[in-house]
């Protein structure tokens, strides 16, 4: 209390400091406070209520968490996003390392510029735009890729409207759009190393898979974990690429758990089950980073 | 402090000042704001604006409209009715949803109300009202689906194209395999029936429900308050199969082609059930398909005309304009403006004495509309939770269009879904 009394009322050059310091940081945290924590805790206490649009509200205490979570509907939401999950990410993140490790070995900058450029313009592409054109793309009958693959004699397939395809299909296009954002962490990560090590591993006799077993993948660790965390949290909120395509079909086979809250809360009105369902969103991510940054995060020395 | 900084203060201040002071130099045009999803009837949508000159002149209001994309139409209403402040003063909507579900329309003057309950047909009475009050001015004569059949395609398969089918199981579907081309056996290249199933569970009920009404089966109790034995009966199950086979066994529509409207627009498909104003539609945007308009086969009973989306326009309940709002829906409730408003764009009066007019008589859905019309009418859904329930319902006809189970065990899941809901 004390001293917030002082940056409110500096005394001393140090008072002086410390108010300008939080000064500058003040913007941003009413902004992040208006954005995300007044939403969240509106959405925690919603999640206890029964609401109708125009203001009526019921406390309904935790039945409106035994409805959700006891509804098949909801798990079936869930399922279709960790499979969504299991196949986007490690496929985002090996193959934005994979050519982060390519573009590394481009001596040329220019050249090595201009590919960067490339995998990233699809990150700065919006992505229903993204979700539209991959329709497109995947169309059964007059779509670019089954005229692609007939040329390999492969019959048209079915894609976004097939109960097997449909989350692979969905999956490519979340690898196509974080590719390059994931590339960019990991190439600025790779020209951090120093020389040192490989020349010092060469010398030891280390080949390029041994070079990259003992030498980058440990020094890249903390980008990989950060870069694990965020699409993880990206595709666990997928709903983008879903709402511009399929809406969730066919059959409900690509509804995720965040087109399951859109649908909830404004198709059917039914607020308090969407709050419920953001709870649970909020409440998984947090638990899953948390593990993530405990369990996979390690300090490297060499 | 530096004669910069004071400099920036000085000016940072005078704008927020400006900002802040009302600006009375320049006085702002009046205007109603309209909301439509309607976005496949772009010039019975500009309408409004049009007669929103006229009516400007009368009381210095212009009209705006802003089309909704259709798609999550739901949530954009919702946000402004709570937000209240960036609303629309009328708003094409269902009468069940925004005035039964939550308050948010205004209850119709009595002269006007008067004025519609003459003039409508008595089909939709009740279309645009809740318990019996009216708020809403039904948009469209003819929501209900009707079968566009492609005259070519039935000639080129030895159809006669004057002669529709009349009854599902026999005649009906025995053309739908006539008309289905699928070389070798495998994949069709043509199909005879434009199938619905694609997007929203909500939809793809709208368009089986005919089915359903014409195996004797509905949806809901008469009261509307029950599912199971309803959603789930022998008749449903039956409909339902009659349904799935038509893309399992008899393989007369296809998962493959996409968008049905597309589908018949490009030919790949030669039937299709849809309501009237498909055939503005078609006239726009496939001018070379070659069409007739009948009335929907029968089999124990006839769909009839019925709809799960009758839209309407309302008037937001909480607009600072709902005064000039309904004088501007006095201004346009004439037999006249109604016959213009709706042929702008090839759609079906809603006047019933537009019904008999040149321009209708000269529609080729003018005997169908009819036909469908003197059927009884089928049951109808306007519950506050429709979309609920109609999503609770589509998810079981998807199933089953996509194999993933038999329709008496997903219709029974479906149906207690159903009655969770309506309890809840």
């Amino acid at each position: 209390m004390r001293q917030w009394y002082r940056i409110a009322f500096p005394r001393n050059y140090l008072d002086r400091r410390k108010r300008a310091g939080f000064l500058f940081v003040l913007p941003a945290l009413l902004f992040f406070g208006s954005v995300f924590i007044l939403p969240l805790a509106q959405s925690v206490m919603y999640s206890f209520y029964k609401i109708a649009p125009g203001g009526a509200r019921e406390f309904v205490g935790l039945r409106l968490y035994e409805k959700v979570l006891t509804d098949s509907t909801f798990w079936a939401a869930v399922g279709n996003t960790l499979q969504l999950l299991l196949l986007s990410v490690p496929t985002t993140v090996v193959c934005a390392l994979a050519v982060a490790l390519g573009l590394n070995r481009i001596a040329n900058l220019k050249w090595r510029n201009v590919w960067a450029s490339m995998y990233f313009l699809p990150f700065a592409t919006s992505l229903v735009a993204a979700a539209l054109i991959w329709q497109w793309i995947y169309e059964p009958v007059y779509g670019f890729l089954n005229y692609a693959l007939s040329f390999f004699g492969i019959p048209p397939q079915k894609w976004l409207q097939s109960l097997a395809q449909v989350r692979p299909s969905i999956a490519a296009v979340s690898v196509w759009v974080r590719i390059g954002f994931d590339t960019m962490i990991f190439l600025a990560a790779l020209q951090s190393i120093p020389e040192e090590y490989y020349e010092a591993a060469r010398i030891d006799g280390a080949d390029a898979l041994q070079r990259l077993r003992y030498i980058i993948l440990p020094m890249l660790n903390p980008q990989i974990v950060m870069v694990c965390i965020l699409e993880l949290i990206f595709n666990f909120k997928v709903f983008d690429q879903v709402y511009a395509t399929t809406q969730g079909g066919p059959a409900g086979a690509s509804q995720t758990i965040i087109m399951l809250l859109y649908d909830t809360a404004f198709k059917f009105f039914r607020f308090g089950d969407a709050s419920v369902m953001a709870v649970f969103v909020f409440v998984t991510l947090m638990a899953v980073t948390l593990l993530q940054w405990r369990i996979f995060r390690k300090p490297v020395e060499y | 402090m530096k004669r910069s900084a004071r400099f920036t203060l000085v000016v940072f201040a005078a704008a927020v000042v400006a900002m802040a002071l009302p600006d009375v130099s320049i006085a702002q045009q009046k205007k109603l704001v309209l909301w439509t999803h309607w976005e496949q009837n772009p010039e019975f949508n500009k309408w409004y604006e049009t007669k929103g000159k006229e009516f400007a002149k009368k009381t210095g209001y212009e009209v705006e409209v802003v089309t909704i994309p259709y798609q999550g139409y739901e949530a954009k209403y919702l946000a402004a009715f709570m937000a209240k402040n960036s609303a629309p003063d009328i708003f094409m909507g269902m009468t069940h949803q925004w005035c039964g579900q939550y308050d948010f329309c205004d209850k119709m003057p009595a002269d006007l109300e008067k004025i519609y309950d003459q003039n409508l047909p008595k089909y939709m009475a009740d279309v645009g009202k809740w318990k019996g009050v009216r708020y809403g001015i039904p948009i469209e004569h003819g929501n209900f689906q009707q079968m566009y059949i492609n005259v070519d395609m039935f000639k080129k398969a030895g159809l006669n194209p004057d002669d529709p089918p009349k009854t599902f199981t026999t005649d009906w579907l025995a053309d739908m395999k006539k008309l289905t081309i699928a070389p070798n056996g495998g994949e069709p290249t043509q199909v005879g029936f434009a199938i619905r199933s694609k997007g929203h569970p909500v939809g793809i009920t709208d368009k089986f429900l005919p089915f359903a009404h014409a195996w004797g089966a509905r949806m809901l109790s008469p009261d509307l308050d029950k599912a199971t034995g309803y959603a789930n009966s022998p008749q449903m199950v039956a409909a339902l199969t009659f349904f799935g086979d038509l893309v399992l066994k008899d393989k007369v529509a296809s998962l493959a082609f996409g968008n049905p409207e597309d589908a018949f627009g490009q030919k790949r498909a030669a039937v299709i059930f849809r309501e009237s104003w498909f055939f503005g539609w078609v006239k726009k945007n496939a001018p070379d398909v070659n069409f007739k308009v009948y009335a929907l086969p029968c089999e124990k009973a006839c769909p009839g005309a019925g709809a799960l989306f009758p839209w309407t326009d309302l008037v937001y309940k909480n607009s600072p304009n709902k005064q000039a709002a309904w004088e501007f829906m006095r201004f346009i409730s004439n037999a006249r403006d109604d016959m213009e408003h709706h042929q702008m764009q090839g759609i079906l009066p809603v006047w019933t004495a537009n019904l008999d007019s040149d321009y209708v008589k000269s529609r080729p859905d003018y005997q169908s509309t009819k036909a469908m019309l003197a059927q009884p009418v089928p049951p109808t859904y306007f519950h506050p939770k429709s979309n609920e329930l109609a999503t609770a319902f589509g998810e079981a006809v998807v199933g089953v269009l996509f194999g993933k189970g038999q329709p008496k065990p997903l219709l029974d899941e479906a149906a207690a879904k159903m009655d969770r809901i309506l309890k809840d």
